[in-house]
């Protein structure tokens, strides 16, 4: 195996672009997905760490958004100064794992991983996120919905790096919330999350985006129950969470739960972050 | 290919040559550089048995290949006491029997001093807990391991009020 570390973005791009299968190179941050699915087996290629490339890291405004450095830590996010649209993604940085894994696990790395327990992807598809993607052949963004394709499978080309993602413009009065649901306290892979981004007016909903992990392939955003929550308080969103808005989803049973506990557990964890946000008690 | 990087652990720096690019941090202390004092549990991030602090902050040393550190600062159990004289943690630990057989210790003392330098969590025990929650202990002796880390969250607290006051 050998081991690249560029500093710059020009190098890192030269070192994937034109490889071929015969001599892989496998792109690394924080190692927290790329090591244990290693197994025992021996990696022969190479691996390129994007870690110490310049402009990777960090949380930073830029025009009337946002822009996730594509090495920023889930550490990172939860000391990083943000309004609180961000407080689902907070929420769900402080259940990755541990504090050891949160320290060097990445937002990036989470969302190529692409598994469908990853705690990141509810938060930042109700923010909208969008993904940047650059290669040698130019940048190229996609809202992340389209970048997560299936179930560890994404949209990303061998040869590019994702070097950002964007969170676009939020109402001044967006608020965020995150739910997971798992076996135990910490440390768990979840049975069912949730991230949510609402907007009130009055006490009563107007606007609200809500994503469910877990409990499909890839997690989803539900787009009945958003239409259906508009002009609700609390007490009439709750009753409006009904498993026949949440049909798209499709909950499988596994070691971690039957289909039929994750479907109840959807309809907590929406509960739950609703009144978490309505009531003004997520904290990052 | 050989790796050559430079590093410091518990303040003495190290220059070290490694043929192969798969040595993980963990067996790079334990196997070159003779410091047994962190512990292999799980090898794959889920214990905390390893967990060292790089630059300052808390990581599983499973989980980290030794060429990523070229520069950096790495601090084991073998670096935390002064001569004879325990750290606050250390001995908060011995105090409060945050232990059985001692496996998970040296990784629940480096975590507990990771956490209480990122002063996140102040002296709440669930918050504590929380921030605990990447170290198992198979002997549970979590509720010693809880108050050793509050008690040493408030006595170490205290110092910096009164060294700044
Ligand atoms: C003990 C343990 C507990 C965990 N618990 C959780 C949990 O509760 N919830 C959860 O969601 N996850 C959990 N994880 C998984 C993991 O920690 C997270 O998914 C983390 O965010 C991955 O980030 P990383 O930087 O370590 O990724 P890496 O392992 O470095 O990379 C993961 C994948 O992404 C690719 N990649 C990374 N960065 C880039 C980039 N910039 N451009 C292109 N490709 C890139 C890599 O090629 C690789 O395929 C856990 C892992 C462990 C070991
Ligand atoms: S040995 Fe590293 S976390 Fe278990
Ligand atoms: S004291 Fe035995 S594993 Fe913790």
């Amino acid at each position: 195996m050998s081991y690249l570390t560029p500093t710059t973005l020009d190098a890192a791009l030269g070192a994937l672009s034109g490889r071929d299968t015969e001599a892989p190179v496998s792109v690394i941050a924080g190692g927290t997905d790329w090591f244990p699915a290693q197994g025992e087996r021996a990696y022969n290629g190479t691996l390129l760490d994007v870690t110490r490339v310049e402009g990777m890291r960090g949380v930073s405004a830029v025009g009337t958004g946002w822009r996730i450095g594509g090495a920023t830590t889930w550490s990172d996010i939860l000391h990083a100064d943000l309004p609180p649209a961000f407080d689902g993604l907070k929420l769900a940085a402080r259940e990755v794992g541990s504090v050891q894994i949160q320290n060097a696990g990445t937002v990036a790395g989470n969302i190529c991983n692409a598994s469908p327990a990853a705690d990141g992807v509810p938060p930042l598809l109700s923010l909208d996120a969008e993904v940047e993607l650059t290669s040698t052949r130019g940048v190229r963004r996609l809202v992340l919905a389209e970048f997560i394709t299936g179930v560890r499978k994404t949209a990303r080309a061998a040869d590019e790096i994702v070097t950002a993602l964007y969170i676009p413009a939020l109402s001044a009065g967006a608020r965020g919330g995150f739910t997971k649901i798992g076996g135990r306290k910490y440390l768990v892979i979840s049975v069912a999350m949730v991230g949510a981004v609402l907007t009130l007016s009055g006490g009563r909903i107007a606007t609200a985006r809500i994503t469910v992990g877990s409990a499909s392939p890839v997690a989803l955003r539900m787009g009945d129950l958003e239409n259906a929550l508009v002009g609700a308080d609390l007490a009439e969103a709750l009753e409006r969470v009904t498993p026949e808005r949440l049909a798209a989803l499709s909950p499988i049973s596994d070691i971690r739960g039957s289909a039929e506990f994750r479907g109840e557990a959807v309809v907590e964890a929406i509960r739950r972050t609703l009144t978490q946000i309505m009531k003004g008690q997520a904290h990052g | 290919m050989s790796y050559t990087i430079s590093l410091t652990v518990n303040g003495d720096r190290r220059d070290v040559t490694f043929e192969d690019a798969r040595v993980t941090l963990l067996d790079l202390l334990r196997e070159r550089l003779a410091l047994p004092g962190t512990k292999k549990g799980c090898d794959r991030g889920q214990c905390g048995a390893c967990t060292v602090l790089v630059d300052g902050r808390r990581i599983n040393s499973c989980l980290t290949l030794a060429v990523t550190l070229d520069g950096a600062d790495v601090t084991t159990i073998e670096g935390l006491a002064r001569g004879d004289v325990l750290h606050p943690v250390q001995a908060s630990f011995v105090e409060h029997d945050g232990f059985q057989c001692g496996y998970c210790t040296p990784g629940q003392i480096m975590s507990a001093v990771g956490l209480i330098a990122e002063g996140d969590v102040g002296t709440d025990p669930e918050r504590i807990r929380e921030g605990m929650s990447g170290n198992l202990c198979r002997c549970a002796a979590y509720h010693g391991i809880t108050e050793a880390v509050l008690d040493a969250a408030r006595r170490m607290t205290d110092d910096k009020t009164r060294k700044s006051a």
